[in-house]
């Protein structure tokens, strides 16, 4: 008993001496270890590296930004030389006159982590062994568009294709990831690559593996001994020596833990946990200097309509319902004022907004809607500076809030539709709706009833948005409720749902062409009703118009200038036909901590890529951050 | 039954505070169907407002009314914790005194009946039961689920006091005496197991209760009936407790706290009375 | 002595068909679930990158042979049953081919570690003050500690757990808020990666004593206060047996059967407490495990944790059922 004691004592005094002195996180020197949060949390199968068999390993765990590698980049943002930049090949992608055929030119002295050369025959057996394996990730993109693929030479390739595709180059080219280069010397002595785990895993970027957690809570990443023999080591020399990136854990938590600095870049965040920050870090670097902070990813939060369900087939009441959503509240509840709206078919952000976003303006104001009664101008460019003028009250953000036009376009967007309920009800009626006391009834006197699907768990500003829209329609007399789920998805796959939050629309960022989301908007790749949608026309919407600006694009080059007309014609058209309510691009809370390192991207002044940290274009802030401490 | 609370009151501090407990309860619960507001709609008064004089628990970032929002939600969630504590332990008597007493094969059916159902790990079984059910999993269909899956544990626990009980001189001399079986288990063994019903009770409204703000805070939640769990979810989501807007989480555990403190001193004060040498001891003093 | 044999094989064979009974029951609710471990693999393979819908159909339709999907429930069924008995959980769904059991058994020890410990120390802590409590019941110290204890217990386990994380890792700094160890930390066996592993488990392991120790300590008491007011414990205080003695040798001898019963099938609710653990401490374990394996539907992982619960499970309570009739000689085996 009393040997006991004395054994529980010792053990209870040792652990409080351990604690009083530790207090690190990890035993990596900090002022060469850069912490980045991973969003995908802890990782189901850690010890699983091989990112072209979806084997339950992370991919943004630094694998694919740090070690992974392919032809082309296009940056989200302005990139450190333009958008566009080559990275394993030395050009950009050469197609013959018909885009039957794409030849590849590499570039030459690149070299695996192992000291083994980088050549055409790794780019030949990515993809022939994809083609030949068909459980493999990309096995089916290229399955369908690869006819046969040789090297002509050790750095030269040439794709031959099924049939004709000027946009097959995007396979390779870099936006969040793209098919990356396997190294063939490793994988050809794997008997079989679908069960092939690629521990140790090398690496053909700038970092190699230094350690992981068997458990899926961190992966560290080591500068390589011969960065410069790297595609990412040809932009510059990476700063960090190590690169950790961790699973942050709830919003609450990952602000905490960066206002102790333990964690250098959050991936995302509460708006209120942005604020937090904003408050109490005195060591914080944020996109934005001020509202809304969070970067624009080019991505488009609507609300998505199944269109092959009645009544949302019918345009009048898709408009109807857009008519009765005060984005201004929308806005307010959901990311506390920090959105960046759009009221058209793009996101707000990158080479959008001067391309895009800016001619459109004139359009969107004369604009006219006719809702059989009476002939309405909907847009309402003045919304975005009202709801600066709102959050400018706010004594805690009084400071935040940009007076300047130009920034309040960039940081709020350009404008929305203004709420109009009595236009909403002419075209609700035009529609063969009928107002019975206080409920809308359906042309065949069933009440109009909408459920609206919204991910209930890990992204709250959409839930939050949707629970006021369906108090905004619901006030108008319309059943509605929103729904959440853990995964709208899953219903959206299906067709199993009226309406979502949640988005059809992602863009190049950095590029103005659309193809990259709106070639899977041709009528058809429409699934019948009840049938499974492949990505990413959700609402199921399709038009002989629509056909035609899509096989437009695929005729022309994609660095033709022809493609924006192309991109203005899409605009108007689903201006007119709305099949989805754009309402803002999404916004990625992501803040830096520059306790330890300064050089994160920030706009206006070097907006040279996105900061949200599980973007494979992220790692040209590796070659940007440089220690704050000597 | 007046003079027993009385005697209860006088003599028993703790069940006079319990009790006033369950009367601010009761007031509270008759208070939220009087709310200026509707449940469940946002916006309503100005956000993120601290305690004062107009909003005696301040606001939430959602725009409503902490103080009603806690009423309405202390309405459901006690609601909740009663409606799946009752049906419950009326499962939970039935099997664990019918098991006890009888025995042998009754005793055996019941037990792997029982059994079966204690060992399915409850949680992942709740999680799945959200998948499967969608939008039709409400406020009384977790009501049902979790008394489904909340008897099994108090049952055995009932069972095995029933078991020894049985062993008993007194209830030999009760069969011998002809009594029915329903009548032994009622009069003679069902006082006994009252005390350990009544401390279940409690658990089971903690554990069902816990069960609901669990699933809700990992956003299994219906929007539609405000709830603890669902106050907390969105205070969560909101960021309430480093934003500064601690009210919004505080009021709600207080709440639940201030509740099963009462809820135990209650049940103390009960047990002490249900056994009456403790209770002649204390009037002795 | 032949008896209680007959007793342990009767009872033997119970374990038998609740472990058949409790897994069958989850299998068939597991396959109710709408998720396609298919949809969810593809969308997590093209929800960021470029897609093209036309390589999406045929993607699924390799996936479904390759996962061995094809085959309606009953024939799953009785395959995941032939499988099982040899000890083979299958393939995991979403982690494909990793097996199952390869991923469960990574994370379960510090699971069962940390819940096994927290849940001991609750039981003794909240059984001793427990029995303290409904002997001397005049105490009033005791009632302070007990009302303390009980206000805990009903705190959403997530608030309290953050309230900890705040209070001793951000206020006063003195204790790491996540992990299991620290980052980089060398995973071979030694005294500073124990100290380590035990004090990242500190936080987590206080939260969940903090909360459950009132169960435990509201029905302990309530089983003493029936047992003092027992004749043998009269006759003993009356004998002049000292209240130390009676309090351990009487009442809690008597009072401790049916909380060990409780003890053995608390082991069950590990998933309850082990999620918002992990989640908010970021402590390695099978919760989060769970709750991506739900949404991911992948039911061979959901199985695979279900069924290893139940067999725990239902073992603890049989070794518990037929070690009773020792502790308790009023209870007959049969």
């Amino acid at each position: 008993m009393k040997l006991w004691r004395t054994f529980l004592a010792g053990a209870a005094l040792a652990v409080l001496a351990s604690t009083a002195q530790a207090q690190d996180i990890s035993n990596l020197p900090r002022k060469e270890t850069v912490i980045i949060e991973n969003p995908e949390g802890t990782v189901k199968n850690p010890g699983w590296f091989n990112i072209w068999v979806n084997g339950g390993g992370g991919l943004s765990t630094g694998l694919q930004q740090l070690t992974m590698d392919t032809l082309w980049y296009i940056d989200p943002d302005q990139g450190i030389d333009g958008p566009w930049y080559n990275s394993l090949a030395a050009e950009k992608p050469i197609y013959n006159a018909d885009f039957s055929e794409m030849t590849v030119k590499l570039r030459k002295g690149m070299y695996w982590s192992d000291g083994v050369e980088f050549t055409a025959d790794d780019v030949v057996y990515t993809v022939q062994t994809q083609i030949d394996h068909p459980g493999m990730v990309w096995s089916p993109l290229l399955a369908v568009s690869v006819d046969s693929i040789k090297a002509t030479d050790p750095y030269t390739v040439v794709f031959k294709l099924k049939k004709p595709n000027s946009r097959f180059h995007a396979l390779f080219t870099v936006r969040w990831n793209a098919i990356w280069i396997m190294p063939k010397h490793v994988f050809e002595k794997v008997e079989d690559p679908l069960k092939f785990d690629f521990a140790n895993p090398i690496s053909i970027s700038a970092y190699k593996l230094k350690n992981y957690d068997p458990q899926g809570k961190w992966y560290i990443w080591e500068k390589r001994e011969d960065w410069q023999r790297t595609p990412l080591g040809l932009i510059g020399e990476p700063g960090p020596k190590y690169a950790a990136y961790v699973d942050g854990g709830p919003p609450d938590k990952k602000t905490i833990a960066q206002l102790k600095h333990e964690l250098d870049i959050i991936h995302d965040n509460t708006p209120e946990g942005m604020f937090t920050l904003v408050e109490q870090s005195k060591s914080l670097a944020t996109w934005f200097k001020g509202f809304p902070y969070a970067h624009p990813d080019p991505t488009l939060p609507a609300v998505i309509f199944n269109t092959q369900k009645a009544p949302f087939d019918n345009a009048d009441v898709r408009w109807a319902l857009a008519l009765l959503m005060d984005i201004k509240a929308i806005d307010l509840a959901s990311y506390r004022g920090a959105a960046t709206l759009s009221a058209i078919g793009v996101p707000p952000t990158g080479v959008a907004m001067p391309t895009y976003q800016a001619p459109m303006q004139e359009w969107l104001k004369n604009f006219e809607l006719d809702t059989g009664k009476s002939k309405i101008k909907p847009y309402d460019p003045t919304i975005p500076s009202q709801i600066a003028d709102m959050l400018r009250k706010q004594p805690k953000f009084k400071d935040q809030i940009p007076t300047d036009q130009t920034a309040i376009d960039n940081q709020f967007g350009y404008g929305w539709w203004k709420p109009n309920p009595k236009a909403a009800g002419e075209l609700l009626e035009r529609a063969g709706f009928k107002k019975s006391g206080n409920q809308w009834l359906q042309p065949d006197g069933q009440p109009f009833r909408i459920r609206l699907t919204v991910e209930g768990d890990s992204r709250s500003v959409f839930t939050r948005a949707g629970t006021l829209i369906t108090q905004q329609w619901k006030q108008f007399g319309i059943d509605a409720k929103a729904l959440p789920t853990t995964n709208p998805w899953q219903p959206m796959q299906a067709g199993d749902f009226d309406a979502a939050i949640a988005w059809s629309v992602e863009t190049w960022g950095g590029d103005a062409d659309m193809s990259f989301f709106l070639d899977s908007w041709h009528s058809s790749f429409v699934a019948k009703p009840g049938e499974v949608q492949p990505a990413r026309n959700w609402q199921r919407w399709s038009s002989p118009e629509l056909d035609k600006i899509i096989e437009g694009i695929r005729g022309i080059s994609f660095d033709d200038p022809k493609g924006v007309d192309y991109g203005m014609d899409y605009l108007k058209l689903v201006v007119k036909e709305m099949p989805t309510i754009p309402m803002m691009s999404y916004n990625v809370f992501a803040s830096m901590d520059t306790t330890y390192w300064t050089g994160y991207p920030t706009f206006p002044d070097d907006p040279y890529t996105d900061p949200v940290p599980n973007w494979g274009n992220s790692r040209l802030m590796m070659v940007k951050l440089r220690p704050t401490q000597p | 039954m007046f003079t027993i609370i009385r005697d209860l009151i006088r003599y028993n501090i703790e069940f006079a505070i319990g009790l006033l407990i369950l009367l601010l309860l009761i007031a509270a619960v008759i208070l939220s169907f009087f709310s200026p507001y509707p449940a469940s709609e946002i916006y309503v008064v100005p956000p993120d407002l601290p305690p004062d004089a107009e909003f005696w628990l301040g606001t939430t970032s959602r725009g409503q009314d902490t103080f009603w929002q806690l009423m309405i939600g202390l309405r459901n969630t006690f609601g909740f914790g009663v409606a799946v504590a009752f049906l419950s332990r009326i499962l939970s008597l039935v099997v664990g005194l019918s098991a006890g007493y009888a025995g042998g094969r009754v005793d055996r059916i019941l037990m792997a009946i029982n059994d079966s159902i204690m060992v399915i790990p409850q949680f992942p079984i709740l999680v799945l039961f959200y998948f499967v059910l969608k939008d039709d999993m409400n406020w009384l269909m977790l009501v049902l689920i979790l008394s489904a899956l909340g008897w099994s544990y108090d049952a055995r626990l009932i069972r095995s006091i029933a078991m020894s009980l049985r062993t008993r001189p007194f209830t030999t001399q009760s069969v011998y005496s002809g009594m029915s079986m329903r009548k032994i288990l009622v009069e003679e063994h069902l006082p006994y197991v009252m005390p350990i019903v009544f401390a279940t009770t409690m658990n089971n409204m903690i554990w069902s209760i816990g069960m609901e703000i669990t699933l809700s805070v990992l956003g299994f939640t219906d929007v539609d009936t405000p709830t603890m769990g669902q106050m907390i979810y969105w205070a969560n989501s909101h960021s309430a407790l480093i934003s500064g807007i601690w009210w919004w989480v505080a009021a709600p555990v207080a709440a639940i706290v201030i509740l099963f403190i009462g809820l135990f001193l209650l049940s103390m004060s009960m047990n002490e009375y249900i056994d009456p040498r403790s209770r002649l001891n204390r009037m002795g003093n | 002595m032949a008896a209680y044999l007959v007793f342990v094989a009767r009872r033997f064979g119970q374990l038998v068909l609740v472990v058949f009974l409790g897994i069958s029951a989850t299998f068939f609710i597991t396959h109710m679930t709408p998720v396609d471990p298919v949809a969810e693999s593809i969308s997590a393979i093209t929800n960021f990158g470029k897609s093209d819908p036309e390589a999406i159909e045929l993607m699924r339709k390799t996936l479904t042979e390759l996962y061995g999907l094809q085959g309606n429930v009953f024939e799953q069924y009785v395959s995941f049953w032939s499988r099982l008995i040899r000890g083979d959980l299958g393939p995991s769904l979403s982690a494909f081919p990793t097996p199952v059991s390869q991923i469960i058994f990574r994370a379960l020890p510090w699971t069962v570690g940390l819940m096994i410990s927290a849940t001991l120390i609750s039981f003794t802590i909240g059984n001793t003050l427990g029995a303290l409590a409904g002997y001397y019941r005049k105490s009033r110290l005791l009632k302070i500690i007990s009302l303390g204890l009980i206000g805990l217990q009903p705190i959403p386990y997530y608030i309290l757990a953050f309230i900890l994380l705040i209070l001793f890792g951000f206020v006063w700094p003195v204790l790491p808020i996540t992990g299991g160890y620290e980052m980089n930390a060398d995973l071979t066996l030694s005294f500073t990666l124990v100290l380590d592993i035990i004090r990242h488990s500190i936080l987590p392991a206080m939260a969940l004593v903090l909360v459950g120790a009132g169960s435990w300590l509201t029905g302990m008491r309530a089983l003493t206060s029936n047992i003092v007011t027992e004749d043998y414990v009269t006759f003993a205080e009356l004998g002049g047996v000292g209240s130390t003695r009676i309090l351990r040798s009487y009442v809690v001898r008597n009072a401790i059967v049916p909380q060990l019963t409780g003890l053995a099938m608390s082991l069950g609710a590990i998933f309850n407490g082990t999620v918002i653990t992990e989640i908010v401490f970021g402590y390695p374990g099978i919760g989060t495990l769970l709750i991506d394996a739900v949404h991911a539907g992948d039911y061979s992982l959901v199985l695979g944790l279900a069924s290893l619960s139940i067999i725990g499970v239902a073992i603890a309570v049989f070794l518990i059922d037929i070690l009773s009739p020792l502790l308790d000689p009023r209870i007959k085996a049969e």
